[in-house]
């Protein structure tokens, strides 16, 4: 079994693959979306740093430092991701896949790496392995009969 | 990366969840109670090691048991995920608002291109 350690999402949009990579890579427009980069250039090895808010329930302190890790146009871009004021990298690393579909683009989104010792790794890859959005759904249901079992 | 406090209780349950075949257990009961032969029959598995499964399930509350009859029923009770979810769910919110951003922003420079 693949040790899973990730987030992964999928979404279409009904747009050209170089169009989404155009609003992947260009700093005015990752700032629309995303969040507005600093040093952020479209080549590998390129580092950046990103403010956010912070998000306390994970212990992230607000700004993210990445590294260009993959640039392949217009397919895959991916970086690394880490809390800049973390002692350690995290060994986070976000990527986006590009693929055609129709008129339209799937892109294949992953936050990856979560280190399989820490807490919030076992939990990602825990609540992110098989069968969980079903039971997630479940247990959705059971909020919504007033189940409270804390 | 801080760690949080309280952690006996999410230990025992990420040592519970951290187990594939519990998973599949937890999977399976998804679709409705089952007794121990009929899990056991699903999985090939000595039923011994079926009720281990299941008393670790037991122990963290996420399964739970029914005596009906000369058999014993067990179905998810997926409470204890809550606090789980709540906990883990920051980064998958945040990164399905940002994809849906990230579309608004495409549908923008669609429409600001066309002649």
């Amino acid at each position: 079994m693949t040790d899973r350690t990730s987030i992964e999402l999928d979404q279409f949009y009904p747009h050209a693959p170089e169009l989404v990579w155009r609003a992947l890579t260009t700093p005015e427009l990752l700032a629309r979306w995303l969040m507005p980069p600093d040093g952020f250039e479209p080549r590998v090895g390129a580092r950046f740093t990103m403010a956010a808010k912070p998000i306390e329930a994970v212990g992230f302190s607000g700004t993210v430092a990445c590294e260009v890790l993959e640039l392949v146009e217009p397919e895959l871009l991916s970086f690394s991701w880490d809390d800049a004021a973390a002692a350690q990298p995290s060994g986070w690393v976000v990527s986006f896949a590009l693929r055609p579909e129709g008129r339209g683009t799937r892109l294949l989104f992953a936050h990856r790496g979560f280190d399989p010792d820490s807490p919030t790794a076992q939990l990602s890859r825990t609540i992110m392995g098989g069968g969980w959005r079903r039971i997630l759904a479940a247990l959705g249901e059971a909020a919504a009969d007033g189940g409270n079992g804390a | 990366m801080p760690h949080r406090g309280k952690t006996s209780s999410t230990d025992r349950l990420f040592g519970a969840l951290a187990n594939p075949t519990r998973r599949d257990i937890l999977d399976l009961l998804l679709d409705g109670e089952q007794t121990v032969q009929t899990i056991a029959d699903r999985f090939d598995m000595a039923r011994p090691s079926v009720s281990e499964h299941l008393r670790v399930l037991r122990d963290t509350d996420l399964v739970r048991e029914e005596q009906r009859g000369r058999h014993r029923y067990y179905a998810v009770h997926p409470e204890p995920l809550v606090g789980v979810r709540d906990w883990l769910s920051p980064y998958e919110r945040y990164w399905r608002a940002r994809l849906t951003d990230l579309g608004e922003v495409l549908d923008d420079l669609a429409g600001g291109e066309q002649p």
